[in-house]
């Protein structure tokens, strides 16, 4: 992964992004601007499937409210994220924490799934509980030292 | 009293000092402060789009501010301690940041706007509550607070990269000055 992140530093897309200071403050403003719309809809259906909110709506209704902005505020994850990693590569590709951030976004994809297919209480606690940890994960990229050994950081 | 040297004080406390010392609480801190933050943003933006009529427009007003504002204020409650945990760390950077500054004075704003729509559409509110949208008023206060939110998630993003700080403990384990290109906020 090392090889690949020097390369990745070096390329031309990724070196605009570096010559540019305002660039990555801006692109995780967006970024965490679409984690606002992400967690709020996902709490949304989960809270609806918890019986704590929308009730008096089927969930098929509150899928159709906040289904798509679940899928859209992904997308612009997707994007910046894709962005952040051109623009510091060994800062995200090296970390632990993004790792595991990757495998928690997997994990909260299909869970959402298949909440929508299997409405069941404890998946929907679940769901929320994975989201937060894919958030507390993606801050921790700037701190992955807190990994000790584990983080390829330490080896970089 | 003299409310400068408040900072100080605050920076020097044990808390703030246990803190700093800590290679893990800031950063976890942090984390659960973007926690807090990403479900108050999201959720307001439900109410904001209900008032301009743009989304939810099938459900009264108030069975949805009912549903919704409860988290909001969980996950406020949340903010504001993990904030002021960040602050009294490094009290006496954030206090001369002109960005923090700036947040700060946004998060104000944002709290009068809400005064201003409890004393104007909130009050009419049974005339409109399931109309698609709400009258101009509250229109107004739904974008006036859509643009302070966005501007506040900018604001601590930029007081982040602009904080003159360490928040990292020595420690011998870790190449710091090594680390440091690899770690920007």
């Amino acid at each position: 992964m090392k090889p690949f992140a020097e390369w990745l530093a070096q390329t031309a897309p990724s070196l605009a992004i570096q010559n540019h200071e305002w660039v990555i403050p801006t692109i995780q403003s967006i970024h965490i601007l679409a984690i606002c719309a992400f967690v709020g809809s996902v709490l949304m259906i989960d809270l609806h499937v918890l019986g704590w909110a929308w009730r008096d709506q089927s969930l098929r209704e509150t899928t159709a409210r906040f289904g798509p902005w679940v899928s859209w505020a992904l997308g612009v994850l997707l994007a910046t994220g894709v962005l952040m990693i051109v623009g510091e590569p060994a800062r995200e590709l090296l970390a632990i924490s993004f790792w595991m951030k990757m495998a928690l976004v997997l994990v909260a994809v299909f869970a959402q799934a298949r909440l929508r297919r299997r409405p069941a209480k404890p998946l929907a606690a679940a769901t929320f509980l994975v989201v937060v940890g894919v958030i507390v994960l993606g801050r921790l990229i700037a701190y992955d030292y807190v990994w000790g050994s584990w983080s390829a950081w330490m080896k970089a | 009293m003299d409310l400068s040297a408040l900072p100080a004080w605050l920076e020097a406390s044990a808390l703030a000092t246990a803190i700093r010392n800590s290679l893990y609480l800031f950063a976890l801190i942090e984390s659960f402060h973007v926690v807090g933050v990403s479900i108050v943003v999201g959720t307001v933006l439900v109410i904001d789009l209900r008032l301009l009529g743009l989304a939810s427009i099938r459900r009264p007003f108030t069975v949805i501010a009912t549903d919704v504002f409860r988290w909001t204020w969980l996950a406020f409650a949340l903010a504001v301690v993990t904030g002021a945990l960040m602050f009294v760390t490094n009290a006496t950077s954030y206090y001369v940041n002109t960005y923090f500054r700036v947040k700060m004075a946004m998060l104000v704003l944002a709290g009068l706007n809400m005064v201003a729509f409890e004393l104007t559409a909130r009050r009419s509110v049974a005339a409109w509550d399931r109309h698609p949208a709400a009258p101009p008023a509250g229109k107004r206060v739904a974008v006036l607070s859509l643009a302070v939110w966005i501007v506040v998630i900018f604001l601590g993003r930029w007081v982040g990269f602009t904080l003159s700080t360490t928040t990292a403990p020595a420690n011998e384990e870790i190449n710091l000055e090594e680390l440091e290109n690899l770690i920007p906020k």
